[in-house]
């Protein structure tokens, strides 16, 4: 397996050349469009999203985990992983450049990084992360050495993607912006990656782009051997097999048509009803800055329970019929699952000792790390789908122009809450995922585990993209579901009209 | 996995005809007697074999519910094939057929294909449209035609792979432009690769958010 990984490798560098390139040209590009300045504005608002904490579920977690695990997990999100609170926000919603290179893609931009850039040995930035959390005992610890870096890197990587020159021309500078305030210090370096965020201006759209990376991912396996696996844990299938693609495809046809009614809406307004719904509709695009991202540092993870009933009051408060069963159920599924592979290296790790080093009892554990790879990426496929197909339900539903008990700002307030609440829970997840995986690769060779790793943190930030991404599609709909409910008298029937 | 091309249906229809129970049994072999009321659109896909080329179906199948309709409408651009269902039990909605196709050909491209379908063929009993007028209604405009049960699968297959067949014809008459997305035709990534014509495959693809 890793010599053919390694193989596979060596490949992707040479024909993966180009992405560096690319993405420093997509900069270059994006650069001189003269589009609208971002909103950085802090929405009050949607700040009601904190919530008190119970946690059951992970105190049963952390009582079934050994006691060395469990201060890894706590020292890797104090260090390593700490700022992955604000991954979602500054992993920013570029992501329609950024995904053009969706799966392994940006992990040859990351090879690359690695092993043509001189960027530092995971020791060395885990030294780093040291120094500048001021913690001093986390790099004992052996988890924390594969796994701070990597959280590090997964960053870098996308920043790689949205910053392109910057990033990689600035090499090892970039790096040492690492363990503060990442993204915040290599956005000042970009105009473009500050101006992208929360904006989908583009003539590509993120699911043209999606659907490109994928198939060229598809060529892949006629040229390479690894066919079976590659299909397993290729994002951008799975994402399609969920029918990820599908939804936001017609996502994007809802979005974009509500766009054109709200542009020709507006143009036919004059005087002071012109001012009016210009404010209206800037109260509701601040809505979506999705600002306040940034100010918060991670949560724990919720319950299942928490989460089910939490999406479940988000949905009721938007006051259409969208059903969050799927997400609810996909997700719990995730966790579930995670929870059991938490629970067999603990239990096979007193008599397990001999049997590893004895004989290759890869086929004997339950959970390989390819298999908690694989599956760490179907579920991050899966639960973005479900997330993506939940966005584009609701836009069909606000189209569909129900009673509207709540006005179009409050809704997009709720929606707000709900993308940040995804997002988290994407990225918990993804701790998860690299927990088990850490946990059951203690034995593992570093360059075995840690791609496995990194791809999982690379998909779970692209995850989050997407869903911000698909996010910001809603933006046109609310508009024109405002404007329309503005200018129908309330007793006018409930009917849809055509424009 | 990989398929030569990819053809974008929708499926139209009054609300109860059987669309999303002709999807369910094309892609899954059952039949759900109860089904929910479909929400704007929901998805199928499945893959079959024309000519000897893998062909992947990605199958939109949309609300009927007349209040859905503009919203529905939005979904038809870029699909390369239409089944237009009516329900042989209910003349009402055969009578609709007019306002639908007018809809599917305003909205979507004029060589889309488009199958006619009459629903519900084990319900002989209970027939309010004859066959001879699908088959007229269908001849006068230039549809194709055929009766199928969702329930017991018959013609199914064939009223999805038939509208699949009559497409990739137009293909080979060079109807279709297929390096035109709009046409609801993709050619599959390992026909790309193999295909001069659809060069510039590679380069495209990532300059995709590029120009301005």
């Amino acid at each position: 397996m890793s010599a053919g990984d390694a193989a596979v490798m060596a490949d992707k560098d040479a024909t993966e050349t180009p992405a560096v390139t690319e993405a420093a040209s997509i900069l270059k590009d994006e650069n001189c469009e003269p589009v609208e300045k971002p909103e950085n504005k802090c929405q009050p608002a949607v700040s009601t999203r904190k919530r008190p904490e119970t946690r059951p579920s992970s105190d049963l977690e952390a009582s079934e985990l050994p006691a060395q695990q469990e201060t890894a997990s706590k020292d890797a999100s104090q260090t390593g992983w700490g700022y992955w609170g604000s991954w979602g926000k500054s992993l920013l919603s570029s992501a329609s450049a950024t995904v053009a290179t969706v799966g392994q893609g940006i992990s040859n931009v990351i090879e690359k990084a690695e092993t043509s850039l001189g960027i530092p040995s995971p020791t060395e930035i885990s030294a780093e992360v040291k120094q500048a959390a001021g913690e001093t005992s986390a790099s004992e610890n052996g988890s924390l050495l594969v796994s701070g870096p990597f959280g590090m890197l997964s960053t870098i990587s996308t920043a790689v993607q949205s910053t392109g020159k910057s990033v990689i021309s600035g090499g090892l500078d970039a790096l040492e912006f690492i363990g503060k305030k990442t993204m915040d210090v290599i956005a000042e370096g970009d105009p473009g990656f500050k101006r992208t965020k929360g904006l989908m201006i583009r003539n590509s759209t993120l699911s043209q782009v999606l659907r490109e990376a994928k198939d060229k991912e598809e060529q892949w396996p006629s040229n390479e051997v690894t066919m079976e696996t590659d299909k397993k844990t290729h994002y951008g299938l799975l994402f399609d097999e969920f029918q990820g693609l599908s939804h936001l495809e017609a996502l994007e046809m809802l979005s974009r048509e509500s766009e054109i009614k709200v542009k020709s809406i507006l143009s036919s307004l004059s005087g002071e009803e012109l001012q009016t719904t210009r404010l209206e509709l800037e109260q509701l695009k601040e809505a979506f800055s999705l600002a306040e991202f940034c100010e918060e540092e991670e949560e724990e993870r919720q319950g299942d329970e928490d989460f089910t009933k939490e999406i479940t009051e988000l949905i009721a408060q938007l006051h259409v019929s969208s059903r969050p069963e799927k997400l609810a159920r996909a997700r719990n599924t995730a966790y579930e699952w995670i929870r059991t592979s938490l629970a067999k290296p603990v239990a096979e790790k007193e008599e397990g000792e001999k049997q590893l080093e004895a004989e290759n009892t890869e086929e004997a554990q339950k959970h390989s790390i390819e298999d908690i790879h694989a599956f760490a990426i179907r579920s991050l496929a899966e639960l973005t789908a479900c997330s993506i197909e939940l966005f584009h339900k609701t836009a069909a539903l606000v189209l569909h122009g129900q009673k509207q008990e709540v006005t179009a700002l409050e809704r997009s307030q709720t929606l707000s809450q709900m993308t940040v609440m995804l997002c988290k829970d994407l990225a918990s997840l993804s701790k998860e995922f690299t927990t088990c995986l850490t946990t059951a690769g203690v034995k593992e060779k570093a360059d075995v585990l840690n791609p496995l790793i990194t791809a999982v943190f690379l998909e779970a930030s692209n995850s989050a993209s997407y869903i911000q991404d698909a996010f910001q599609l809603l933006l046109p709909v609310l508009q024109i579901s405002l404007i329309e409910n503005k200018t129908e008298s309330p007793d006018v029937s409930h009917q849809p009209r055509d424009l | 996995m990989a398929y030569a091309y990819l053809f974008k249906y929708i499926i139209i229809g009054d609300t109860g005809v059987g669309k999303s129970c002709l999807l369910l049994q094309f892609t899954d072999k059952r039949f759900q007697p109860v089904h929910d009321l479909t929400m704007g659109v929901e998805f199928g896909a499945r893959m079959i074999t024309i000519d000897g080329k893998q062909i992947k179906l990605q199958i939109w199948d949309t609300a009927g519910q007349e209040s859905f309709r503009s919203i529905t409408r939005s979904y038809y651009r870029g699909a390369a094939g239409a089944l237009l269902v009516y329900d042989i039990t209910r003349r009402d909605t055969f009578n609709h057929l007019t306002t639908w196709l007018e809809d599917a050909r305003q909205h979507s491209n004029s060589n889309m294909v488009i199958m006619l379908i009459g629903n519900k063929s084990d319900l002989e009993s209970r027939r309010e449209v004859k066959k001879e007028e699908g088959e007229a209604f269908a001849r006068e405009h230039g549809l194709i035609f055929m009766e199928t049960s969702a329930k017991t699968a018959s013609n199914v297959e064939e009223a999805f792979i038939n509208t699949a067949k009559e497409i990739y014809e137009k293909i080979q008459e060079g109807v279709f432009d297929i390096n035109n997305e709009a046409n609801g035709i993709k050619i599959g990534p390992q026909h790309a690769a193999t295909n001069a014509s659809h060069g510039g495959n590679q380069g495209g693809q990532q300059a995709g958010g590029g120009c301005c």
